[in-house]
């Protein structure tokens, strides 16, 4: 970050103005310029309602995880556990639905419940016991991974998944509006609320943007940080339930992938309108341009491995972004 | 050390006949829509020690960065030995010879001493490898002079400031520098060791390398330097020496004019009941048996060397720390803080330290940093936990004015502030909530003479109010300016208490260095 840094100070003043924009609405900019440029190439198949609506629908459990992750980044902290966390509560659920027999509604709020008491366990590793957060949840999600195994013997349940449990991610709402959606919009939406319209959010806030003030001002940190690991922890359950229904099927490990995902939608998002700082809306949108990118790369017919390149490449050109935000924000 | 207060010796005659080691003129420098610099100059003779003062946002800082190849000058030229010369990097100014020293000291804790003096410069090989050896042997006398009193291959762990200052000097000298700009040196350091400091700077002088002192303490720059500088709104305004050079004189160059009273007035109220009372309070190694009895509408003072355990002390009484032993009552009652959440609650609050980094969310508004302690008072209700923005930034306002926070308005970033309205939002947080009892750690620490005063009038109307305030300071003229009583601590003990007349910078600084 600081050759960044340096180097920003030597450009010229416009040069500066107009990187300074490029950082903040880049990401903006690059959606449109993705959907455009999408639409006049391909302007049978990828500018349609039917393709949008299926964009997103495709794009909503991703978004979803993203959203709680985002959580854990505006405290400060990193959850790497969200991916196989995922896949052990589709597991679960599948199992709870399938095996017990339990009511859907109760499977899906213990599921949602075992999120949260996941998010707590990681939540109290870093605050209490002090351990870093890449290797606590880290060691928790590979115990998660080692748990689903276990639950499922290594085998996907496939059998016996009934209708009304497929219908929760298959089905749809208002104005025929995909359920998968209509719940992100309703979580997206919440956490924009609470971090950016309440006073808890404030605290989020000041935890992430300086934890030792945050502390001296009288604001319970440790409390803070569990908070945003518990709704990651939510939020990455959620996911992993609704993967679930939309596969049929509870398999271990099928969520893992979502991990990079966030992690890309996430810091893309950080890159956008603020300066290098973690907010849900630039999640949204840092979500969106993946989505996009990788729904075009399918119309086009291009190969499976051009998607884990452009993941990847999209990772690390957001970051780059984010950090050069924040080294023009210092002047 | 007796000298060390003593005017130093004249320059050695004739430093008008020697070219000037630097010149700059006219440099001006403009960040986006904002001139920083208008036009200033200054030269510097070779063993010069010259002053440089002005309030902050003068452009002192826009100026040194410039020297060090940090930013290019829009406008002017600067000379060496007669040479004009484009800076342009840090590497080229380390070439021209010279040195910054900055308010943050450079060094890495896990090294060992030598590894710190080398840090940056190029050194000795053998066969290819680092030749530790001869680089000791090289340093070791240059360590000598400077008075660095560890081993060489000892860690810097657990070194004091002045000690990490020390190394800072060594490396400067090592580099070969003919100009060491040294950036407010004394503001981490206590009396004592400032003086140490200062013979140090003398000796450099004395032997052809000059010296830029920039500092907010005038007395050190009255002691130290033949010529000053001062620098006001991005101008040179003056450039005083010999007997145009005291005290008043430069007030009024840094001020332009209008400068304000700072004695107090009033001294002689009667002081409310014990509010805060701590007894035999202990946190090995700073706190030792510590007792002390706060009472509302009192200012008082926590004066010592840096190190004595007075922040430390602090952190106690607010519950950021917890006390190995010793007990602590507020308002008469046992008062226990788990943590400063819990003292928030009771009625307490401090203002740190560094408040950049303890107490500002830099890159937050105004309203953001002035809220995060009343959180319950931009709430529209407890069943409603909504943020009311509305309520938040009349607030934000009310304190803006109240505090006359100079600011274009509310949702300013506090980052952009400068130091003395940092400052005042830092304190204007916890004046919303009215609290007991104030902690104030280095209230005015880098901040400009205006800003000072307007801060210590906040303080005396606070505690006329019916606050009880704790403040801390290392500057030994604060103290007695501001507080109604003053206890000295040195060696995490209460050694000293004086009241009234008794309270003066000498007897502060004395009892600093009582043996406890």
């Amino acid at each position: 970050m600081s050759d960044v840094a340096i180097s920003a100070r030597r450009l010229s003043p416009g040069t500066k103005a107009a990187l300074g924009i490029f950082a903040r609405y880049g990401t903006i900019i690059g959606l449109l310029a993705m959907i455009v440029t999408f639409s006049i190439l391909s302007p049978a198949a990828f500018p349609t309602v039917g393709n949008f609506t299926n964009v997103l629908n495709q794009a909503s459990l991703a978004m979803i995880i993203a959203g709680g992750l985002t959580l854990a980044v505006v405290v400060g902290e990193l959850d790497l556990s969200i991916g196989f966390a995922a896949s052990l509560h589709g597991i679960l659920i599948t199992g709870f639905v399938v095996h017990d027999k339990l009511p859907i509604p109760l499977g899906v709020v213990i599921v949602i419940a075992l999120g949260a008491v996941i998010g707590l366990v990681n939540g109290f590793i870093v605050t209490k016991i002090k351990v870093n957060s890449v290797i606590a949840t880290l060691g928790v999600g590979t115990i998660l991974t080692g748990l689903a195994f276990a639950y499922s013997a290594g085998v996907p349940i496939v059998a016996g998944v009934p209708e009304a449990f497929l219908q929760l991610s298959l089905g749809r709402w208002l104005f025929g509006i995909p359920n998968n959606i209509i719940v992100m919009i309703l979580v997206l939406g919440g956490l924009w609320v609470l971090v950016e319209r309440t006073p808890l959010g404030q605290e989020i806030q000041a935890v992430g943007g300086n934890a030792v003030a945050a502390r001296l001002a009288g604001v319970n940190v440790d409390r803070i940080k569990i908070l945003g690991f518990v709704i990651s922890g939510m939020c990455a359950a959620l996911t992993g339930i609704l993967l679930a229904s939309r596969l049929g099927s509870g398999t271990a490990s099928a969520a893992d992938s979502y991990l990079l995902t966030a992690f890309a939608a996430v810091f893309l998002g950080s890159a956008t309108l603020r300066d290098g700082e973690f907010h849900v809306l630039g999640t949204l949108v840092g979500a969106l341009i993946i989505a996009f990118g990788f729904n075009g790369l399918n119309i086009f017919g291009a190969p499976t491995f051009s998607q884990y390149v452009l993941q990847g490449a999209i990772l690390i050109i957001a970051v780059g972004m984010a950090s050069l935000g924040r080294s023009l924000a210092e002047r | 050390m007796a000298a060390a207060f003593t005017r130093g010796a004249p320059q050695p005659g004739g430093a008008e006949m020697t070219v000037p080691l630097l010149v700059a003129r006219d440099i001006a420098k403009a960040f986006g829509g904002t001139q920083a610099l208008k036009g200033v100059s200054l030269d510097i003779a070779p063993g010069e020690i010259h002053g440089l003062v002005g309030a902050n946002g003068a452009g002192k800082s826009t100026f040194i960065r410039i020297l060090a190849g940090l930013n290019h000058p829009d406008a002017g030229r600067i000379e060496l030995d007669g040479r004009r010369q484009e800076i342009g990097t840090p590497q080229r100014a380390t070439e021209l010879g010279m040195s910054f020293i900055h308010q943050e000291l450079a060094f890495v804790p896990g090294m060992t001493v030598l590894q710190n003096i080398m840090l940056g410069v190029p050194k000795k090989t053998r066969f290819g490898l680092t030749d530790w050896r001869a680089i000791a042997r090289d340093v070791a006398p240059i360590a000598g002079r400077v008075g660095i009193s560890a081993p060489l291959n000892a860690s810097v762990k657990g070194l004091s400031t002045a000690e990490i200052w020390l190394i800072n000097i060594c490396r400067a000298l090592v580099r070969k520098a003919r100009l060491i700009v040294m950036d407010e040196p004394t503001a981490s350091l206590a009396a004592g060791e400032a003086e140490r400091l200062f013979a140090i700077v003398r000796d450099l002088s004395a032997s052809g390398v000059s010296v830029l002192y920039i500092s907010h303490r005038l007395d050190e720059i009255l002691n130290l330097c033949t010529r000053v500088s001062v620098f006001r709104d991005g101008r040179s305004v003056a450039e005083l020496a010999g007997d145009a050079l005291h005290r008043p004189a430069l007030v009024e160059a840094i001020v332009g004019g209008a400068i304000r009273d700072t004695q107090r007035t009033a001294t002689a109220r009667a002081r409310g009941g014990v509010v805060l009372e701590a007894k035999n309070l202990t946190r090995v190694p700073k706190v030792r048996g510590v007792s002390l009895e706060l009472h509302a509408g009192e200012v008082l003072g926590i004066g010592g060397l840096v190190g004595a355990g007075r922040t430390e002390l602090a952190r106690l009484l607010f519950g950021a720390d917890r006390p190995d032993s010793g007990e602590m009552a507020l308002m008469g009652r046992p008062y226990t803080p788990s943590s400063p959440a819990a003292a928030v609650q009771v009625g307490l609050g401090l203002v740190p330290e560094e408040r950049r980094a303890e107490a500002l969310f830099l890159s937050k508004s105004i309203a953001f940093n002035l809220s995060i302690a009343n959180l319950d008072r931009v709430a529209f209700g407890r069943y409603l936990p909504l943020m009311n923005r509305r309520a938040r930034t009349s607030m934000a306002g009310e304190m803006i004015r109240a505090l006359s926070i100079k600011a274009r308005n509310a949702s300013t970033p506090v980052g952009r502030l400068s130091g003395g309205n940092q400052q005042k939002v830092a304190i204007g947080r916890w004046l919303q909530r009215i609290p007991k009892v104030l902690i104030l750690d280095e209230p005015t620490r880098g901040v400009d003479i205006g800003a000072r005063t307007e801060i210590h009038r906040l303080i005396r109307q606070q505690a006329e109010a019916g606050m009880a305030v704790l403040v801390i300071s290392s500057e030994p003229d604060e103290l007695p300016e501001l507080c109604d009583r003053v206890l000295v601590m040195a060696e995490g003990r209460i050694v000293r208490e004086l009241t009234g007349l008794a309270m003066s910078r000498k007897a502060i600084v004395e009892a600093s260095y009582v043996e406890p």
